[in-house]
């Protein structure tokens, strides 16, 4: 059998920011553009228009960085844009006053660029577990030039 | 005292006392106002109800109830002397029993001409609700004084308006008695059984028979009048009555009523019988006593007559048939149609016969002739009496066979009553197909209900034995039915084309037609050999030659039109995806049942073995004929509809499931499929082609699975390894390629990445899920070479969920396929794999917490979280069947690994994931529970090493478990007890320590003491046996916990057993809870081993013990 047909490259450098995928392929729980934005798909439904039409796809989806709500039709055989989302996970090393904060990079440099996460409950976590000195971990989601902290876990490492 | 003196009145009432009741009066008036007007309703409230709950209120209530121009006040006054009677019912005197009920008749009576009605109806169940409250305190001439008043209201000398009143008040006392519409009293269920049992063996049939002369007395004048009198107002409470009563459950009618202890279990669960089963129809079986009043007596042709006279005089008049006396009398006749059982004696068959005859030439003119009638409702005339006919109809057809219902109308018509039947339902089909809106009409009703009562005599003829067929002429109505529906349902169909020239019309009437006939051919099967359908085999009998017989012509000309598809001009004007779709389902209907039949397995019954016309239907699509030929065809068409339907989701799966999955299943077509060029292209395509990799992920599964299974078709072993590895080894190479590439973490993000790794998991899982014997060697390789990508992975993906809950799924499966077959040192491979599996999952999600933008997205993630627990839980489950299911050569004591330890460890690793919130979920929670009454049941020695947390952690949720309402995860947690309890006690009765400290119990640092878990068990358990509510089913498996229980905890059982005869006040009660508690553990020569004996001598000690107490202890 031939083998030539699915590499896994690399896409070309400066990465465009979203990648084709057939409609009908977009599952709950995956990722599509809806008007510009990168979403996250909560609910898809087919429904077939018309007596002897094609199937549509129906997703409903939430913005990943601002929780509103979208709503796209597409034939299930078009085509739809699905985002790039990159997760990296750095250590929290300082929380300024201004409500930015630093982290450490794999390579060992800083990142000093984003803010507490607006919602409460992370950003209280983030800073209790900074001031019982436990080792926080967060992670920071990307896509379509947007970044954001989502997600932070802690390891133990407490005095 | 309570200002119920009987007789007397309200003489003695003193200036000051009449003060003090007109100021309690005037401040509930103002108080109904004030609710009524919505002003400060809280204050309102809170007035009336301080009257409701002050001590002995009698007297006010009284007075308010004399005096009071408001009528809300005097309905309060009533509830609340209701209220109070009850809380006080057992320190009042008798002759203020008495008099309470007295005066609430006497009210009753004396206003019953008031025009507000709900105030007497509230004073009238106050009246019943109080009499049944004392009705096993009163003696019989108590109870008499009382009947004979109501008796002489309903004879109707003292007017029509108290004859009203009379039997409005029946009603009540009857619905009051019946358990489903009681008003809770706070009391143990074995009184209400009791009241229920001495209302239905004494009195139920009395006050019918009253009812029955009431109305007689009344209906004269209906009769004879020309306007609406006021005689119907009582012939309608009658005929309610009267309908009420024939509603009953009767229990008690089969002269086993003389139980002494009343099973409380049953309670509410109607008696089983074998008509009850056919459909949801009530039968009415008030047994052989009622025979008298309700078929000796006339009485069925007495209302008969009453209907159709009345209907007759109103004639012109369209609203009288919703009026209600006329609803009501219909209730009754459609509800006498259903009587059934010992009242009609056995030895006069006839009786019965004459009594359904009666009824249905009472009915038969609401139905009959069905166009005349149809149309006159359609131009306007009201539906509910056609539609009680066809209700009427249902009945008869519940308590008759087939052949008896068809016979009935006999004597009546020159037809039999299965053709009217088919003719009324005709009727309804057209006026149905005529006016197609999605509005709920009178023939949607209708259809239901004549659909219902045909499935009703279909279904008694089904294999049971007995009237095997319906009657010839029934068999052509039902003919004649269906044919006329298909022919409806086409021309729907095609009306539903637009234009003349498109082919619209023709397509969707060949749509209608596949999906028909494939319903009439071919059977479900789900889930077993499909049959040919008996009556296909036995009908065309004179047909010898294959090429002639209908069903092989229908059959290849469907086979010819599919085909058609495969031309790419056809198929873009012709075969849409939704025709497309039915081609599909049928050929995997059609092929299930008749393609490459093997020789006597899809044969029907003995009987029809011999017939030629059968045999030449049977050998043409065999493997000697057609059957080659038909499958290729089949085969190309499925990879059509795979490759030329891009996004086709349903058709996909529609392909992958149900048609190309069914034939492989069958192992003579896997030999035939692999020599057939279509069927390699198919699988040429899967390794190869880029758009079956556009296939949904489902299909994806289904279809690596279906060719991995088709492997069976090779001519050895070796040979269908080779195959599975040449067919997935681009799959596993492209797996281990990405997971080696340096720049992984980056590129994995990709999207065009994710799809890919997600297709080529589907594909895995689903070869996994097909390993068979002959090749699971191939498929443990095809694991084996991605243990390490697949670890890779769970890293690199942790934060995206889908594909994480992918990795899981195919180790799942992988394992759950393979483990049974692997050797000892394979198997260690796989353990530790897993054990590094759950390791790094478990490492990524403890101690988490997400972004919580939205609270859609947070319940998504719940829901993704909870996907993966049960992937895990399946995954340690499908482990430990390892221990019961081996097939390896090695011999047991070869056995390198402990599977026991490797569960619990991983038991360890994921209950800290595993919350009460999440168990809320069934599924997980049913995994769960299984898992851990396994693991109690087959390891118990493991339990007591866990450390406290865990410990502590697993029985928690068994506790919570205990409590949940599905049946089987309460059986699970009681076998997990059970399991436990034993294991402690046989240990120590060998000398060991069993549970240990878990057992014993602990102090903690503060000094307080903490009892030991089986402790807490054996009262939860007590608890839950005496005062919650489960079903009778758990009973043993509750007897096979606490029985362990109680032999580990003999003292504590023997405190709470006094404890709870401490508690009773009856002195009754109290001794025989005393001697039940005695017998459970004594009867039945129980000794305190725990063998296979004694826990069922247990069982049966137990189950009479609950029988016996559970009366007295659960109240309503």
């Amino acid at each position: 059998m031939s083998d030539d047909e699915h590499h896994f490259e690399s896409s070309e450098s400066g990465a465009s920011k979203t990648y084709p995928q057939q409609a009908g392929n977009i599952r709950k729980g995956g990722h599509i553009v809806i008007k510009g934005r990168p979403c996250k798909v909560v609910e898809v439904s087919t429904s077939k228009t018309g007596k002897h039409g094609h199937a549509k796809c129906h997703f409903v989806a939430i913005d990943i960085f601002n929780a509103k709500k979208l709503e796209d039709i597409v034939p299930s055989s078009h085509n739809c844009d699905v985002p790039h989302v990159n997760r990296v996970d750095y250590q929290l090393i300082d929380i300024s006053e201004d409500g930015f904060v630093s982290l450490l990079t794999d390579s060992g440099g800083t990142k000093d660029d984003l803010k507490l996460p607006t919602d409460d409950a992370l950003a209280a976590q983030m800073r209790s577990g900074f001031e019982e000195g436990k080792d926080v971990v967060v992670s920071v989601m990307s896509s379509m030039g947007e970044e954001q902290i989502c997600a932070v876990k802690e390891v133990g490492g407490g005095k | 005292m309570l200002g119920f003196p009987n007789g007397s009145g309200g003489d003695g009432v003193g200036a000051e006392d009449l003060s003090q009741l007109q100021s309690t009066m005037r401040a509930i008036e103002l108080a109904c106002s004030y609710i009524q007007i919505n002003s400060n309703p809280v204050a309102a409230e809170a007035t009336i109800l301080s009257l409701h709950q002050s001590p002995q209120p009698y007297k006010a209530c009284r007075y308010i109830l004399e005096n009071s121009q408001v009528a809300n006040a005097r309905f309060q006054a009533a509830a609340a002397i209701r209220e109070a009677a009850i809380r006080e019912w057992s320190f009042l005197a008798t002759d203020d029993k008495g008099g309470l009920i007295s005066f609430c008749l006497g009210y009753v009576m004396q206003h019953a001409n008031s025009s507000e009605g709900y105030v007497l109806s509230k004073v009238s169940s106050v009246a019943a609700q109080l009499m049944k409250r004392g009705w096993l305190e009163f003696t019989p001439a108590d109870k008499e004084v009382f009947f004979y008043q109501i008796n002489q209201a309903i004879l109707g000398s003292r007017g029509l308006d108290v004859q009203f009143i009379g039997i409005n008040f029946l009603e009540s006392l009857v619905s009051e008695f019946s358990p489903s519409t009681s008003s809770a009293m706070g009391l143990p269920r074995e009184f209400h059984e009791n009241c229920r049992k001495s209302l239905e063996q004494n009195f139920l049939k009395t006050f019918y028979q009253w009812a029955k002369d009431a109305a007689l007395s009344v209906t004269n004048k209906i009769i004879a009048s020309h306007s609406s009198v006021p005689e119907v107002k009582v012939c309608n409470a009658t005929l309610r009555l009267m309908y009420q009563i024939l509603n009953w459950e009767f229990r008690y009618s089969k002269g086993g009523g003389t139980r002494a202890s009343i099973n409380v279990f049953s309670d509410g669960i109607r008696v089983d019988n074998a008509l009850a089963r056919k459909t949801e129809c009530v039968i009415v079986q008030p047994g052989a006593s009622w025979c008298d009043v309700l078929l000796s007596s006339s009485h069925v042709g007495w209302l008969i007559n009453l209907y159709s006279s009345v209907r007759q005089k109103f004639d012109l008049e369209g609203y009288w048939l919703d009026c209600p006396v006329a609803v009501s009398a219909r209730k009754l006749i459609v509800q006498l149609c259903s009587l059934a059982g010992e009242i009609f004696p056995s030895n006069n068959a006839q009786m019965r016969e004459q009594h359904l005859l009666l009824l249905l030439s009472g009915v038969l003119p609401w139905i009959d002739p069905p166009d005349v009638i149809s149309k006159e409702i359609e131009e306007g005339k009201s539906g509910s009496e056609m539609i009680d006919g066809c209700r009427a109809l249902l009945s008869i057809g519940t308590v008759t066979t087939p052949v008896v219902f068809d016979q009935l109308l006999r004597s009546l018509r020159p037809f039999g009553t299965l053709t009217l039947l088919s003719m009324l339902m005709g009727e309804v089909v057209k006026v149905l197909m005529a006016n197609s809106t999605d509005e709920e009409t009178w023939s949607y009703e209708a259809r239901d209900i004549l659909l219902d009562t045909w499935t009703t005599l279909l279904a008694s003829m089904d294999g049971s034995g007995g009237n095997a067929w319906l009657p010839p002429e029934g068999m052509h109505a039902a003919a004649s039915l269906f044919s006329l529906i298909v022919e409806s349902e086409l021309k729907v169909a095609s009306a539903s084309g637009r234009g003349t020239v498109d082919p619209t019309e023709t397509l969707e009437e060949v749509y209608s037609l596949l999906l028909i006939i494939g319903h009439v051919l071919a059977d479900e099967g789900e889930g077993e050999t499909a049959l040919v359908p008996d009556a296909v085999q036995s009908h065309f009998v004179d047909v010898v030659e294959a090429n002639n017989h209908p069903v092989v012509v229908l059959s290849s000309s469907i086979i010819k039109f599919a085909e058609q598809c495969l031309d790419a001009e056809m198929r873009s004007s012709i075969f849409s995806p939704r025709l497309m779709e039915a081609v599909i389902w049928f050929l995997a209907r059609w092929s299930f049942t008749y393609l490459m039949l093997v020789e006597d397995c899809n044969l029907g019954s003995n009987q029809l073995q011999s017939l030629p016309s059968r045999a030449c239907l049977f050998t043409f699509f065999n493997e000697h004929n057609q059957g080659k030929f038909v499958l290729d065809i089949i085969v190309r068409i499925s990879l059509t509809s795979l490759m030329s339907f891009p996004g086709e989701k349903d058709l996909q799966e529609l392909t992958c499931f149900q048609l190309l999955h069914a034939l492989v299943r069958r192992r003579n077509i896997c030999f035939h499929l692999l020599s057939l060029d279509s069927w390699r292209n198919l699988a040429n395509a899967f390794a190869n082609d880029k758009s079956l990799f556009l296939l949904n992920s489902v299909s994806q599964r289904s279809l690596a699975q279906t060719l991995v299974l088709s492997a069976y078709g090779m001519q050895s072993s070796d040979a269908s390894n080779q195959y599975v590895k040449d067919l997935m080894a681009h799959m596993t190479s492209s797996l281990v390629d990405l997971t080696n590439n340096s720049d992984l973490k980056n590129l994995a993000q990709q999207p065009d990445i994710i799809m890919l790794v997600s297709c080529v998991l589907e594909r895995l899982r689903g070869a996994a899920s097909a390993t068979e014997p002959r090749t699971q060697r191939a498929v443990y390789e095809m694991g084996l070479s991605v243990m390490n990508p697949v670890l890779r992975l769970l890293e690199v993906y942790k934060h995206e969920s889908a594909v994480i809950y992918l990795l899981l799924k195919f180790v799942v499966d992988w394992v759950d396929g393979q483990l049974s077959y692997l050797e000892a040192h394979e198997t260690a491979v796989v353990i530790n794999f897993c054990m590094s599996l759950l390791q790094i999952y478990s490492s990524h999600n403890i101690g988490k917490i997400s972004l919580s933008l939205s609270s859609t997205l947070l319940n998504e993630a719940k829901t993704e979280k909870y996907k993966d627990l049960r992937a895990l839980l399946q995954l340690l489950s499908h482990l430990c069947s390892k221990d019961m299911v081996d097939f390896s050569s090695d011999s047991i004591e070869t056995q390198s690994t402990n599977i026991s330890q490797v569960v619990y460890f991983g038991l360890h690793i994921i209950t800290p994931l595993i919350t009460l919130e999440l168990l809320k979920y069934p599924k997980l929670c049913f995994d769960y529970f299984s898992l851990i009454s396994h693991m109690l049941e087959v390891y118990p020695e493991t339990l007591a090493q866990l450390n406290n947390d865990a410990f502590s952690h697993v029985l928690t949720t068994v506790d919570f478990g205990l409590h949940q309402q599905d049946v089987d995860i309460v059986t699970m947690c009681l076998r997990a007890l059970k399991a436990l309890a034993s294991y402690h006690y046989k240990e120590k009765n060998a000398g060991n320590s069993g549970l240990g400290s878990h057992a014993a119990g602990h102090t903690d640092p503060n000094g307080v003491f903490h009892e030991g878990i089986l402790s807490r068990f054996l009262r939860t358990l007590l608890h839950f046996l005496l005062f919650e509510d489960y079903s009778t089913d758990l009973v043993s498996t509750a007897a096979d916990a606490l029985f362990p229980l109680i032999l580990c905890e003999p003292n504590l059982y023997q405190g709470l057993g006094n404890e709870l005869i401490e508690k009773q006040a009856n002195p009754n009660f109290k001794t025989r809870l005393a001697n039940a508690l005695q017998v459970l553990t004594t009867s039945n020569q129980l000794s305190s081993s725990l063998d296979r004996l004694n826990y069922q001598r247990f069982r049966k000690n137990l189950n009479n013990f609950l029988v016996e107490v559970r009366g007295f202890l659960k109240t309503r």
